[in-house]
């Protein structure tokens, strides 16, 4: 027993308390000055070299599904880390590729990814490709064929009006397609009301839509439409419904 | 004095350990035999050996503390030849430092080699240059280690090797999620963002040690990253071991 009448293990214990507590308090602020200062470090260019998902499937030894869910976490940090920097997107189809392959029903992955590519990556082909493949390995998936309908009706350069309204059409008789599938189909066949198909569809991202981004993405494209109706500039209008800027959809 | 010796021995026992000899031969193993995945890569060959070289550092150096660092102080009390320790003048935070410091020089001597080892392959293959970023690399990968060993160090001194092993990986892991926790807290509302904001903080923020996209384009990483990283570290095994130390002050042998 000390003079002052504490144990002297309580004391050191109190002391190191004390230690710790000064020195975790340098630690908590080192560790928001790091994080601020230094740049991040890019494990998905890690990624990039990986032959294909489905031999990256036999590494994860059985747990495919969280390493697509952690591929997800990081393409979509990819793409937002590239669409505020350089709108440069070189390994986006294939880190979707990956995940994709890693988990084939991992349906919104091939939607994000999909619109991500062909209206951001500038990409059409392999945007096509990613859908093409969802289609394949979820033949009834009617979100998926409606996404893939809009994606041709966006289609930057020039739309696909006889592949939209076939998707549109398939989408129509699946049972988790959109309400909105068997409206657009007819309107598509019936090639009319060019702005009125896009204005809605934009409409849908905007009202259905979970992603902040892709709303006040979708409000931009509805407001360029109408301001391109109401000024009578109705050419603008066409030329930027075939070469739409952005459009990603995530209709839940 | 009784920490250089502590160290020492602990440090001698653990470079004794065949396990630490099985990692390194394996870690040369797997970094020789990145030569054989080349064609695989598509023209990013010297990017695959240098990415997979430093991270088997990371992982084989991880596995090291798992499988000798959680049983660092739970063996010894098993044993009962702790006591043999204690009854002598030497106080029990030094105990825990000098075992901190031995595990963490035989760690040290692993990242060190298996680096050398990769700058050679890397210099046969004419890529000598990218010298200074993978020693950099392994340098901070040698950090991790030693925060990773401090964080088994206070777990093997209040539990058992099993749940020290879990607990440090545990940690490992949110460890290295601790920036997308920070991520996540941007975009979380009110209460959550702020807890959020201060688990990242808590947390040890390993990707701090990772450069490992920078060496594998060759490009050496900066002073103040170095520095800060190093700083870090201390600090934060510092406050790792300190916490250790109370709790194990606390504990009684009897």
């Amino acid at each position: 027993m000390s003079r002052s009448g504490v144990p002297p293990w309580l004391a050191r214990a109190l002391a190191a308390w004390a230690v710790a507590l000064v020195l975790g308090t340098c630690a908590y602020g080192l560790a928001a000055t790091l994080a601020r200062d230094l740049p991040r470090p890019h494990p998905l260019e890690e990624l990039s070299y990986y032959p294909s998902g489905r031999r990256m499937g036999m590494v994860t030894l059985g747990h495919a599904e969280t390493f697509a869910d952690l591929a997800w976490m990081r393409g979509v940090q990819y793409y937002g880390e590239h669409r505020r920097t350089d709108m440069r997107f070189t390994r986006l189809y294939h880190v979707f590729d990956i995940l994709t392959s890693l988990s084939p029903r991992f349906v919104p992955a091939y939607v994000f990814g999909g619109f991500a590519l062909a209206q951001e990556g500038g990409n059409f082909e392999r945007a096509e490709a990613l859908m093409l493949k969802g289609i394949e390995e979820n033949p009834t998936s009617g979100l998926l064929a409606f996404e893939l309908g809009f994606l041709y009706y966006v289609k930057p350069g020039g739309r696909d009006l006889n592949r939209a309204g076939e998707y549109f059409e398939q989408a129509a008789r699946l049972p988790d397609a959109p309400p909105s599938a068997r409206r657009f189909a007819a309107y598509v066949r019936q090639n009319a009301g060019d702005f009125a198909v896009a204005r809605a569809l934009w409409q849908e991202v905007a009202r259905h839509s979970e992603n902040r981004y892709l709303r006040e993405m979708a409000e931009r494209e509805i407001r360029k439409i109408e301001r391109a109706l109401t000024t009578g500039r109705v050419e603008l209008a066409r030329k930027r419904l075939s070469t739409p800027s952005v459009s990603i959809q995530q209709t839940p | 004095m009784t920490v250089p010796l502590i160290a020492r021995n602990t440090f001698r026992e653990a470079t004794r350990d065949r396990v630490l000899a099985g990692v390194v031969i394996a870690g040369g193993v797997v970094i020789l035999g990145t030569q054989l995945l080349h064609t695989l890569a598509l023209g990013e060959g010297r990017r695959l050996t240098t990415d997979l070289g430093l991270t088997t550092i990371s992982l084989f150096g991880l596995l090291i503390v798992l499988l000798v660092g959680t049983s660092l102080v739970a063996k010894e009390i098993e044993r009962r030849t702790i006591f043999n320790l204690l009854v002598r003048p030497i106080s029990r935070p030094a105990y825990l430092v000098g075992k901190w410091l031995g595990l963490s020089g035989a760690l040290w001597v692993v990242a060190g080699s298996l680096g050398l080892v990769l700058w050679g392959v890397l210099a046969l293959q004419g890529h000598g240059a990218m010298g200074p970023a993978v020693l950099e690399g392994a340098y901070l990968a040698g950090l991790e280690l030693t925060v990773i060993t401090a964080l088994a160090v206070l777990f093997s001194a209040l539990s058992t090797p099993v749940l020290s092993a879990l607990y440090t990986l545990g940690f490992y892991a949110v460890g290295q999620w601790s920036w997308d926790l920070r991520e996540f807290a941007r975009q979380a509302p009110g209460a959550l963002k702020s807890t959020l904001e201060v688990v990242a903080n808590l947390v040890p923020n390993l990707p701090v040690f990772n450069m490992r996209a920078l060496a594998a384009s060759g490009e050496p990483t900066t002073v103040y990253h170095l520095v800060l990283a190093t700083l870090y570290a201390l600090v934060y095994c510092g406050c790792v071991l300190a916490l250790a130390s109370a709790a194990f002050e606390s504990r009684d042998f009897k």
